[in-house]
């Protein structure tokens, strides 16, 4: 395969990228973490909180991109959950290990997440790149207990009991808390498309 | 399941859409999934919500520092993996050129023959890979084309035309310095030289004329010094067997 050029590479869509990477072509690479990089350093900096760290996890996640872009499986969901998907896992790890917990944190959930037709995607693009400040609002709304179950969650790669024994709350709390949070932002989702 | 058991999944549908499931609940949760409609509906309807939240962090500037970085090590990691191809390809060369020196070691020189072989067949199990066949016949002319695949990746296709022909390779790599192309005819043990000598285009494409083909058995190709020799110095790597010329 003849590398493609920038100017080529730059006008691909996502999906008709990843073939490029998957052929170990640089231009291609180079697009995609022009696309990608900022939004993968940004969701890294908020879980490390630590600009040397987030740049570690970031060049990990992306290399380990860049030698498995082949796997991109695009009936799994867009190429940019995909990434931050790994750009999470990596995070994550990276906090527990530095915590000195095992890693727990799988692919196999990802995939379960994004288990669906590509074509159901596009809702949830446009959404991520049209309202995001909604999104941001959304959870800045959220009563303080759903969004920090949320966020520790999320972001501190705890598990359910782990947050009850945290905030000294019953199991059952942090469930529902959970539950009524991501009901609330999925809720303001489905608002913006309306 | 009872309807007591099915809200109590239920209720874990969130905690599993965030990665919070505690690790001994985890796998029980996925194998519940499989078989119940109504968890994987929930667990789509709240997809979306867990897909946006990285999306809704505040926007950092990733330093320039750490593109150039990442760069590094890609083309690092492409240019050792072109010299890991190169280095293969000239194994595999190296292998093959030892071969023919061990068989050059009974080569009569004075005659222009090689001895050892048992015929021309001998030559064709050591250099060529692939299966030549005739590729067509040209009707009212009498137009005869061959074309073998070789194992170095070269194809070469020898286009016989009342005898005489043309010898026509794609995919050749360039000769070293100070090297051509020489192109030779074997009939029975004899070996000559066809007269010109030839380079390969920058595509790798190259081509020269054979007089003469007839009672030909096999046309072979090797790489010599400017100028070409009288007998092979090495051993061909592209080798063309013929049938009925």
């Amino acid at each position: 395969m003849t590398p493609v050029r920038r100017e080529k590479a730059e006008r691909l869509a996502d999906e008709e990228l990843m073939p490029w990477i998957a052929k170990k072509d640089p231009e291609a690479f180079e697009v995609f973490y022009d696309r990608h990089g900022g939004a993968g350093y940004s969701l890294a900096y908020r879980i490390l909180g630590d600009r040397t760290a987030a740049e570690d996890c970031i060049q990990e996640a992306f290399i380990s991109i860049w030698k498995s872009g082949a796997r991109f499986d695009r009936t799994r969901g867009s190429v940019r959950s995909w990434t931050l998907s790994i750009v999470r896992n990596r995070a994550i790890d990276a906090l527990r290990s530095k915590a000195g917990k095992a890693p727990k944190l799988t692919f196999d959930d990802d995939a379960i997440l994004e288990s669906r037709a590509a074509a159901e995607h596009t809702e949830a693009e446009v959404l991520s790149a049209e309202t995001a400040d909604e999104v941001r609002g959304a959870i800045s709304q959220l009563p303080g207990e759903q969004s920090k179950v949320i966020e520790l969650a999320y972001f501190g790669g705890f598990s359910q009991s782990e947050i009850a024994g945290m905030l000294n709350v019953p199991l059952g709390t942090v469930k529902g808390r959970m539950r009524l949070g991501l009901e609330k932002i999925r809720g303001e989702l489905a608002e913006g498309m309306a | 399941m009872n309807a007591n058991e099915h809200d109590r999944r239920l209720e874990e549908v969130a905690a599993f859409a965030l990665g919070a499931l505690d690790a001994a609940q985890i796998d029980d949760f996925r194998e519940h999934l499989k078989g119940c409609k109504r968890c994987q509906d929930e667990l789509r309807w709240f997809a979306p919500a867990v897909r946006a939240l990285p999306e809704a962090v505040e926007q950092q500037t990733p330093p320039p520092a750490l593109k150039v970085r990442l760069m590094e090590e890609v083309r690092a990691d492409v240019a050792a993996e072109a010299k890991l191809a190169e280095a293969e390809k000239r194994r595999e060369r190296a292998s093959s050129r030892k071969g023919f020196r061990e068989w050059l070691g009974g080569l009569d020189i004075g005659g222009l023959t090689w001895k050892p072989l048992a015929g021309m067949a001998a030559v064709v199990l050591i250099v060529a890979a692939g299966v030549g066949y005739v590729v067509g016949n040209g009707g009212g002319s009498n137009i005869h084309t061959t074309e073998v695949q070789q194992k170095n990746g070269i194809v070469a296709m020898v286009v016989d035309e009342d005898g005489q022909g043309e010898l026509r390779l794609t995919g050749v790599d360039q000769p070293a310095n100070g090297k051509v192309l020489e192109a030779w005819v074997a009939r029975g043990e004899s070996v000559e030289p066809v007269k010109a000598t030839f380079t390969p285009d920058e595509a790798g494409n190259a081509s020269t004329h054979i007089e003469d083909l007839h009672g030909v058995d096999a046309v072979l190709v090797t790489e010599e010094p400017a100028g070409g020799t009288k007998v092979p110095t090495m051993e061909p790597f592209v080798n063309v067997p013929l049938e009925g010329t």
